[in-house]
């Protein structure tokens, strides 16, 4: 594993900012892999050994996510929306599970970890870097039942939704009154008005060389059901 | 696991816990210890200190009890000089000076120790002088029957930086004063200064071993300075001089003395005009005149500090500000009053 202040930067320039949520994500992953031992999770030896959830969507997540080297397209990043600040650490290869929350109380001891410091996230900053990780967080021996279908690896399973044709991976569909539906045709969906369009520019492709300059106007809109 | 018995049914059970009995103004204590089996003369009393129901209590296999935790905390905060013994009262252990020395307590310890849930531990002031024997803090789990994770979590909080409260005894320092002033040096009045700190160093189990007089005169306060580092002073005073009148050149002769670092103001009163200065690492204490008027000053709060070897900055001086103030009260009752204790 790297430093704790080399990760700390490289996360905050992948992420964006320094902020106290990255001081908190890096030390977090480095205690989530400490207790799971991974000493190097990004390396090719280990990097198929470990599975992350997150349980926010926020600083903290990237910073999870910049140090564990986890990522949401190679299956080994979960995010879960609780709206907590914790993670489960898992060792695939040993089951070993750890989820770590950031303790609430360690906000309110900024202000005695980091006194000398003007500002309630520049104190936070120096006071996470300073708290031990007792402070900073619990921890908590977990189970994980992880479903075949969320591992990583090539898909397991491929079907069709029997209302619009579109495939669905992993064991995602859902089965209505012995159909076979994908999410959204079974009203189960984030998005709602669904219309398909044409638009400017849809010829386009990176090797065609027409650098997206076909004018091709709205045409018309067919609504999917 | 709890169940509740009605204290009639309790004869023959063994208490879970201890008791406490309180008569104002006469006892606080305990009634009954932990383990003490009922019997038929104990129901009255039971019931007289408001105990119509006592828990009889299995503990689970992650569960403690609190005369279990007790110690657990009691370890765990206890640093360096200080004593404690295995035997709760009342679930609490309380934690002695094992020397005569300056209570230090990590604040930040101590307050993420108290933001868990199932814990406490109250101290004295941090930088209070204490005596061998004298209680310094005491600490108790909350609940009767508590997880034992978050006690041993509490535990090793507390045990950040080798322990939340530590007794450091003081150095015995040999000590060179130079009183400073043309007034004092040209005999137009007679010293008031080294009587003062002589007593003040004396109290604290310090030595004086040479004072010096020197004029306004930058050069002469550099040669007394560097005459008391040749001698073998491990700590020197300067009195007067440290104001903003244009004979006030202690500080100057202190720079010239060699002094690397040097902080001059401190967020007291009496006593802004301190200044705290090194030279080869040997501290260097500028004190202003209220030290001859006032019977305790910002020197009495530093003092201490410096002889267990803290190293005082412009941090130090700034944070002691809180409670800084001197209420000035007609009869000082110094160390017994706020004064210096709000940090």
């Amino acid at each position: 594993m790297e430093s704790f202040e080399y990760l700390l930067e490289e996360s905050a320039r992948t992420h964006g900012h320094l902020c106290p949520g990255q001081v908190v994500g890096v030390r977090m992953a480095m205690l989530g892999c400490r207790l799971i031992g991974l000493d190097n999770p990004k390396s090719s030896e280990q990097i198929k050994k470990l599975l992350v959830y997150v349980e926010m969507d926020r600083c903290t997540a990237d910073a999870v996510a910049y140090v564990t080297g986890v990522k949401l397209g190679r299956r080994s990043l979960k995010f879960m929306d609780y709206g907590i600040m914790a993670a489960t650490f898992i060792n695939l290869t040993t089951d070993k599970s750890y989820r770590i929350i950031s303790t609430e109380e360690s906000r309110d001891l900024s202000d005695v970890y980091a006194p000398e410091v003007e500002g309630k996230s520049q104190r936070q900053l120096l006071a996470y870097k300073r708290m031990p990780d007792s402070v900073l967080f619990r921890v908590q021996k977990v189970h994980v039942n992880i479903n075949e279908f969320d591992l990583p690896g090539p898909t397991k399973q491929k079907n069709t939704c029997s209302q619009c044709g579109q495939v669905i991976r992993d064991g995602r569909e859902i089965v209505k009154e012995g159909q076979t539906l994908c999410k959204p045709c079974s009203g189960n969906s984030y998005f709602s008005h669904a219309m398909e369009i044409s638009w400017p520019g849809m010829d386009w492709s990176p090797l065609n060389g027409k650098n997206g300059k076909s004018q091709a106007g709205f045409v018309k809109g067919t609504a999917l059901s | 696991m709890f169940k509740k018995i009605r204290v009639e049914d309790a004869v023959g059970e063994k208490l879970s816990h201890d008791i406490t009995e309180i008569r104002p103004g006469e006892f606080k204590g305990t009634a009954f210890r932990k383990g003490h089996t009922i019997c038929d003369e104990d129901i009255c009393h039971l019931q007289k200190l408001g105990k119509n129901h006592l828990y009889l209590i299995n503990l689970e296999k992650d569960e403690i009890h609190e005369n279990q935790a007790a110690p657990i905390l009691a370890n765990g905060l206890a640093g360096p000089g200080v004593t404690w013994e295995d035997d709760p009262k009342e679930g609490k252990i309380c934690l002695y000076a094992e020397t005569d020395g300056l209570l230090v307590v990590d604040k930040a310890n101590l307050a993420a120790f108290n933001m868990v849930d199932e814990v406490m531990c109250a101290s004295l002031h941090s930088y209070t002088l204490v005596k061998k024997g004298q209680q310094i803090a005491a600490t108790r789990p909350i609940p009767l029957v508590m997880k034992r994770t978050p006690v041993e979590r509490a535990a090793a909080i507390a045990q950040q930086n080798g322990g939340t409260v530590s007794v450091h005894e003081l150095k015995n320092s040999n000590v060179g004063i130079v009183i400073t002033g043309n007034e004092v040096f040209n005999g137009l009045i007679d010293d008031k200064f080294a009587p003062i700190l002589n007593k003040k160093i004396a109290a604290i189990g310090s030595f004086v071993s040479e004072i010096t007089f020197a004029p306004d005169d930058v050069s002469l306060i550099q040669l007394a300075i560097e005459k008391h580092i040749n001698d073998g002073c491990d700590l020197i005073l300067l009195s007067g001089g440290m104001s903003v009148d244009p004979d006030d050149v202690t500080r100057k002769g202190i720079y010239q003395a060699g002094a690397t670092e040097m902080h001059y103001g401190a967020a007291v009163l009496p006593g802004a005009m301190f200044m705290v200065a090194y030279i080869s690492g040997i501290p260097i204490l500028g004190v202003p005149a209220c030290g001859l008027h006032h019977k305790v000053t910002v020197l009495d709060l530093i003092l201490p500090r410096i002889l267990i070897g803290e190293h005082i900055g412009k941090k130090e001086l700034a944070f002691i500000g809180h409670g800084g103030l001197c209420m000035d009260c007609p009869e000082c009752t110094h160390p017994h009053c706020p004064f210096g204790k709000g940090m």
